[in-house]
């Protein structure tokens, strides 16, 4: 597989007037990332997809953690959005607890998900660890189905909603200004991709790529392979279950087809359109599928097609996905 | 190596580089939607948002909701209006997916500045936007069945529910089929709040009756073959079948079960017969099939408000009538214009008193909005499939054999709802 494009330093890259930017984005690219979703939302067509781009974002951010750097594709990462934005809810609307103890709730709740499907998935590899993570996506998809007292089953969970958020300067009127609650997911979001930028800087990070490009040479080295899939797993559904609960909170509503397979795959193709082995390339990625999405379906009903045809150019003549063959090519 | 090429080159920004960006700069922010609801002065459209789902297994429904819907909208742009002020209808897809929902939902009130939302095909994407409305002070009219939507938990001042909903369709037809059968009645449900409700509705109506239920099957959503779950009806020998299902699973379980000569030993009876369905599954899987439905062209012979409705849908669309479910899309939104048009405003609150308040016929006889669930209190025709020689034309497809008038005792009471 490819080495992350985004180490632009290591690959010595010079040349065009762009490349410096580009290396000086990659040195700061916390940075370079958060100020540019500062400005996002005045380039979106509306503020709730500007929303949208930034939960699912950091879904396919978290997905990418094992898919793109740790090497496997995992079917079953629907789970972890759906399980942290249901705990959110439920914990709002059935037990009363504020808005942002809530999202912690949820947070915690993805990532026991994530480890007790980790510790089943984890010894499995290839086409089977995406086929069990998928089975076990549904079993906890048919159990909050049933759990219909507290999850609201098939009309999903209502009435999530956060009406103003007060700083004690200042209140935001989640219902009246959106730009508002734009800026208030923008916060959970950056320091999420902070953790995520440091996490995968760190000595952990370096093995999560040992494993992906050799796995038996990283187990000859001395490093437990499975303890580091299983950690990374669980790393990846708590990012993941953040993003769940950001969005419960955004749509006041949690639908059940948060958890159906077609949410995992969802992530599996914004990291691809975007660029898997990059930093920044599920962000993008989801960028480009939901500002696609949007504008094709307000032009035809025929936007599945339009939006296959378009994925599958970039699966056929771009497999570095958009972010990644854009480095390639400024880094040439 | 490579990267010594660069040193050459010109690291200078040019004036031309300057004037690009600036111009790419500019387009940019031109197009973005920076001030979208500075002006929303008095000339402005009386907005109506309207998400159904487009696209999925209900795209030909929605589509024919939104056609009604807009008929409602010329019918009043070409009457003057609101005092001159036009109304414009934004259909959106909703994909049938309650996220998607609420976030066109969300869309058509930030962005496009909606006074009212209407539409929606399913219950769990209208109490998705149900929910955004509610919080938000945007009066919603529902056009899609649904008992959730009536009940306290959902339901807010600005929520207002045009369609019929499950356990009146069933109740319905349950009490115009039970005195006429004998008592052993099974159930065939699609396993989602839906088909519960249905059951439940029919069940209800079987109390005073004195049915007894003989066999309960339930069948997961979307289900192709019905061969294991008819024998075990079979066996039950009812004399009554209720099949609380919608859709194509209505046509899969009739025709299977028709095949079975199930209709020989049983009545069918299913709750929600529709129209484009049947028309879809031919003559023979319906015949002598008895449902419930809020609209069929037929009653234009004895209702003036159909004929005229008819007449108009025919004009645009060759020849042929509307469906039921169209019809929901020109009341819901018909019903809202009549109120904005007696309130003299788009203020939210006006416009709901002004609907709490109104009388309407706009297609199938008088109808009001019940006070403490905003529920259309309305009549239920009961109607009964056509075998393909008494078929005057492709569009003859059913026999009116009851109406049940409008009245507040088909419902749940308010108490029951838990509306204080």
């Amino acid at each position: 597989m490819n080495k992350p494009m985004d180490n632009v330093a290591e690959v010595q890259i010079s040349g065009r007037r762009l490349a410096g930017l580009v290396r000086l984005i990659a040195e700061h690219r916390v940075a370079a990332v958060i100020i540019f979703l500062m400005v996002f939302p005045f380039l979106a067509p509306y503020k709730a997809l500007a929303i949208d781009v930034l939960i699912y974002g950091l879904f396919a951010l978290g997905f990418n953690m094992v898919f793109g750097y740790l090497g496997v594709l995992s079917f079953g990462h629907a789970a972890f959005f759906g399980a942290g934005a249901y705990a959110t809810g439920i914990a709002m609307v059935h037990f009363g607890v504020p808005w942002m103890p809530a999202i912690f709730v949820g947070v915690l709740m993805s990532g026991l998900t994530a480890a007790i499907m980790g510790a089943m998935a984890i010894r499995t590899r290839g086409i089977y660890f995406a086929m069990v993570t998928l089975a076990l996506a549904q079993c906890v998809y048919y159990i909050i189905y049933h759990m219909e007292e507290y999850s609201g089953g098939e009309d999903g969970l209502t009435g999530v909603s956060v009406r103003t958020v007060d700083f004690g300067i200042a209140t935001v009127d989640m219902m009246q200004d959106p730009m508002g609650k734009y800026y208030i997911m923008l916060a959970f979001t950056a320091v999420a991709i902070f953790l995520f930028s440091r996490i995968l800087n760190s000595p952990f990070g370096a093995v999560l790529e040992a494993i992906r490009e050799n796995e038996n040479r990283a187990r000859a080295c001395g490093y437990n392979v499975l303890l580091t899939k299983w950690v990374t797993f669980v790393l990846s559904g708590l990012f993941c279950g953040l993003a769940g609960a950001l969005s419960a909170i955004h749509l006041s509503v949690v639908p059940i087809e948060y958890l159906h397979y077609h949410q995992s795959g969802l992530a599996v193709m914004m990291a691809l359109l975007g660029g898997m082995g990059t930093f920044f390339g599920p962000f993008i990625g989801a960028m480009a599928f939901l500002m696609l999405e949007d504008a094709i379906t307000l032009m035809t009903t025929h936007w599945q097609l339009f939006l296959g045809a378009i994925f599958m150019i970039f699966v056929l003549f771009f497999p570095r996905g958009i972010w990644g063959s854009f480095l390639h090519w400024i880094s040439r | 190596m490579r990267h010594d090429k660069g040193k050459t080159r010109r690291t200078t920004v040019s004036r031309r580089d300057v004037l690009k960006s600036a111009a790419a700069g500019a387009v940019v922010l031109g197009t973005s939607p920076f001030s979208f609801n500075i002006a929303r002065a008095a000339g402005d459209p009386i907005k109506i948002g309207f998400p159904v789902p487009l696209t999925g297994p209900y795209g030909s429904e929605a589509k024919e909701q939104a056609r009604c819907a807009q008929m409602a909208v010329d019918e009043f742009n070409a009457a003057g209006g609101m005092n001159g002020r036009m109304a414009e209808l934004l259909v959106r897809d909703d994909k049938l997916k309650s996220g998607e929902a609420a976030k066109r939902a969300q869309e058509l009130i930030e962005n496009d500045g909606v006074h009212f939302v209407s539409g929606s095909l399913s219950a769990s994407v209208q109490l998705a936007v149900n929910t955004i409305c509610k919080d938000r002070g945007i009066p919603y009219v529902s056009i899609s069945q649904s008992d959730a939507i009536n009940e306290e938990k959902h339901f807010s001042k600005y929520t207002f529910h045009e369609a019929m909903n499950p356990h009146m369709t069933a109740g319905a037809v349950g009490r115009y089929v039970f005195p006429r059968e004998n008592k052993r009645v099974a159930f065939l449900i699609a396993d989602y709040a839906y088909g519960h409700e249905m059951a439940r509705g029919f069940k209800r109506a079987g109390e005073e009756f004195g049915i007894e239920v003989v066999a309960e099957v339930k069948h997961p959503l979307a289900t192709k073959d019905y061969s294991t779950f008819l024998p075990r009806i079979q066996a039950a020998k009812p004399d009554v079948l209720c099949l609380c299902n919608f859709g194509y699973d209505q046509m899969n379980s009739l025709k299977q079960a028709t095949n079975f000569g199930m209709k020989e030993r049983m009545r069918m009876v299913a709750p929600a017969l529709l129209y484009n369905q049947r028309r879809a599954g031919g003559a023979d899987a319906y015949s002598g099939v008895v449902g419930g439905t809020n609209f069929y062209w037929g009653i234009e012979d004895t209702v003036p408000t159909a004929k005229a409705f008819n007449d108009a849908y025919r004009k645009l669309n060759d020849g042929s009538p509307p469906s039921d479910y169209g019809a929901y899309g020109y009341a819901g939104v018909g019903g809202l214009l009549k109120a904005v048009s007696a309130a003299g405003t788009t203020d939210a609150d006006a416009v709901v008193a002004a609907l709490e308040n109104l009388k309407y016929d706009l297609y199938k006889g008088q109808q009001y909005y019940r006070q403490c669930d905003h529920q259309s209190v309305q009549p239920v025709y009961i109607i009964e499939s056509k075998d393909a020689g008494d078929q005057a034309d492709e569009y003859d497809v059913f026999n009116v054999v009851y109406e049940e008038t409008a009245d507040e005792k088909m419902l749940r009471t308010c108490g029951e709802l838990g509306h204080g």
